[in-house]
């Protein structure tokens, strides 16, 4: 079943037209590869999503679960279930590991005033099973997490939106500037993640990464779509793979 | 007098000048440090809470302005100041957060320049309003009776109670505010926004209200910083723009957004300042602020206790 249907979006920074007629579909329980070189217009169509601006969607629609979310604030997004693990992880750095996961439990807090008037889908993951999940965060639950490593910081990063109630998990260049034991390890994680039946759409530059965890990819330039198939018809592309990936 | 008891006397008077400042900047770091809002009528709600402290506490003989001349020529409730002191936190809330929601939130995505000229445009319209109503004599809010006269403190001697008082109010208010923000969610919520409200979004968190409610508080203090420190000085029309620019250099000296640093710089200023009025420079007590704060911000150009990302 389709969880997220973008449908011919056109995003622009200013008069810039950086997305360009994208559609993609992510289905439910899959892990879906969003592919590219940088510049792509890989981060815009994740931001546009998630309803962060710029870029602003002028036209084409992005439905999650059957509903328009299109152009919507971000907060309504996120708490219809979709969560972001951004470029650069961008963790509260002042804030301990466990304020920075308790500022995601608050959104879950129904009876929390500042929420008041917001629909929330259902409940994300428990502390007690994010510790369980992340033992390493466990172990510095009281650490700044600016003082963190940067698979830390990154596992902190997807604690953080798994707090949140997230029916897609949308991560963007999670393996960037980590170590390769790291990487595997960040790897590891999204697909116990995803065999716990979070959906889960993957943004990366490293594509041999991504193409081995994902079940379906789309290849993106210049903000378009130029592939879309499944990973191991990618990776049986020579042609794309030469030529948009650099792989 | 002995040099101990010279020197506890110019801090002690160092602190009840600073916490005005402290009050003020308190306020104003965390409006910009939160909603990165430059928010040059924060002098206005000074003055708007003194004035209100003065009709609130006594009825005032009005000679001057339009008023008068309407036939209107005492003016006030006669409450006391400890109604003002209630009353006046409660007004100045609201007021804040009418401003946060037509003043300041149409502005938040413009350039700093537009924020301040609104803003410094209202401080003054309002200044100026004021005047013409109620015309610029200086008037004098009168300390509470129950805060009026010496105290005898050990080693120092005798001083002013009120003055006592400020700094005591002033430290209550400023634990009040530190615990909102270092202790409940509220604080977690508007300390993850001062790093980066674009992701606190992103995780599902609404953050107008909270806004909201940063703005209100920190008008409230400022109203409080109006009706506190109206006893100390006389009470006109100029009042709010001779506070506002010190109360800035607090909070930049301090370091945007950081409670903690307001109240260090503004304790480092007002000591200062004494310093120089007790020792017969009353005349540069002004220029040395200034002074202090350049060469503060030269080597420190985040401020105090600001993090480096803040000069950003």
């Amino acid at each position: 079943m389709t969880l997220l249907d973008v449908d011919g979006i056109d995003g622009y920074y200013g008069e810039s037209h950086i997305i360009q007629d994208v559609s993609m579909t992510v289905d439910e329980g899959e892990i879906t590869a969003l592919l590219g070189r940088n510049g792509a217009g890989k981060t815009s169509t994740l931001r546009c999503i998630s309803g962060a601006t710029p870029p602003e969607v002028r036209d084409g629609t992005i439905r999650f679960d059957g509903t328009d979310i299109t152009n919507q604030p971000p907060e309504d997004i996120a708490v219809r279930g979709i969560s972001l693990v951004p470029e650069e992880r961008r963790v509260f750095t002042d804030l301990t590991v466990a304020e920075n996961l308790h500022l995601a439990e608050t959104v879950r807090n129904k009876s929390n005033t500042w929420n008041r008037g917001l629909e929330f889908k259902d409940e994300g993951m428990s502390t007690d099973e994010i510790y369980e999940f992340f033992p390493r965060l466990d172990e510095r639950r009281e650490q700044k997490a600016g003082t963190l490593s940067g698979g830390e910081q990154q596992m902190l990063a997807i604690a953080r939106a798994l707090h949140q109630s997230t029916d897609l998990l949308m991560l963007d260049e999670p393996y960037e500037g980590l170590a390769p034991q790291i990487i595997e390890a960040v790897e590891n994680a999204i697909e116990r993640i995803s065999e716990n039946g979070t959906t889960v759409l993957l943004v990366e530059q490293n594509a041999v990464a991504a193409m081995k965890i994902a079940d379906r990819c789309y290849v993106l330039d210049r903000g378009e779509v130029v592939f879309e198939g499944a990973a191991d018809e990618l990776r049986a592309n020579d042609e794309i793979r030469d030529r948009y990936l650099g792989v | 007098m002995s040099l101990l008891s010279q020197i506890l006397t110019i801090l002690l008077n160092g602190l009840q000048q600073g916490a005005i400042y402290v009050l003020l900047a308190v306020g104003l770091s965390i409006i910009l440090g939160t909603l990165k809002f430059v928010n040059f009528a924060h002098g206005a709600l000074y003055l708007l809470g003194a004035y209100l402290g003065l009709f609130i506490t006594t009825e005032v003989q009005l000679t001057n302005g339009m008023l008068p001349e309407w036939g209107i020529t005492t003016f006030g409730l006669g409450l006391g100041f400890l109604a003002a002191l209630l009353i006046v936190p409660l007004v100045t809330f609201v007021v804040g957060i009418v401003m946060e929601r037509f003043v300041a939130k149409p502005f938040y995505d413009r350039p700093d320049t537009d924020q301040i000229l609104v803003t410094f445009g209202l401080a003054v319209i309002f200044q100026e309003a004021l005047r013409a109503l109620i015309g610029g004599d200086s008037q004098s809010l009168p300390q509470p009776a129950w805060a009026s006269g010496p105290i005898a403190l050990p080693i120092i001697g005798n001083f002013p109670r009120w003055r006592l008082g400020v700094i005591v109010i002033t430290a209550l208010l400023v634990l009040f505010v530190y615990a909102l923000v270092e202790y409940t969610d509220f604080g977690l919520i508007v300390r993850a926004g001062t790093m980066d409200s674009e992701m606190v979004r992103l995780l599902g968190i609404r953050l107008d209200r909270p806004y909201l409610v940063v703005f209100g508080i920190g008008a409230a203090l400022a109203g409080i910083a109006g009706v506190v420190g109206g006893p100390l000085a006389n009470v006109n029309p100029n009042i709010g723009t001779e506070q506002l620019v010190p109360a800035f250099l607090t909070v930049v000296i301090g370091g945007v957004g950081k409670i903690e640093g307001a109240v260090l710089a503004g304790l480092l200023l007002g000591t200062l300042q004494v310093l120089l009025i007790q020792t017969g420079f009353a005349a540069w007590n002004r220029v040395g602020i200034y002074v202090l704060a350049a060469v503060i911000l030269l080597v420190r150009p985040q401020g105090l206790l600001g993090s480096e990302v803040d000069v950003e």
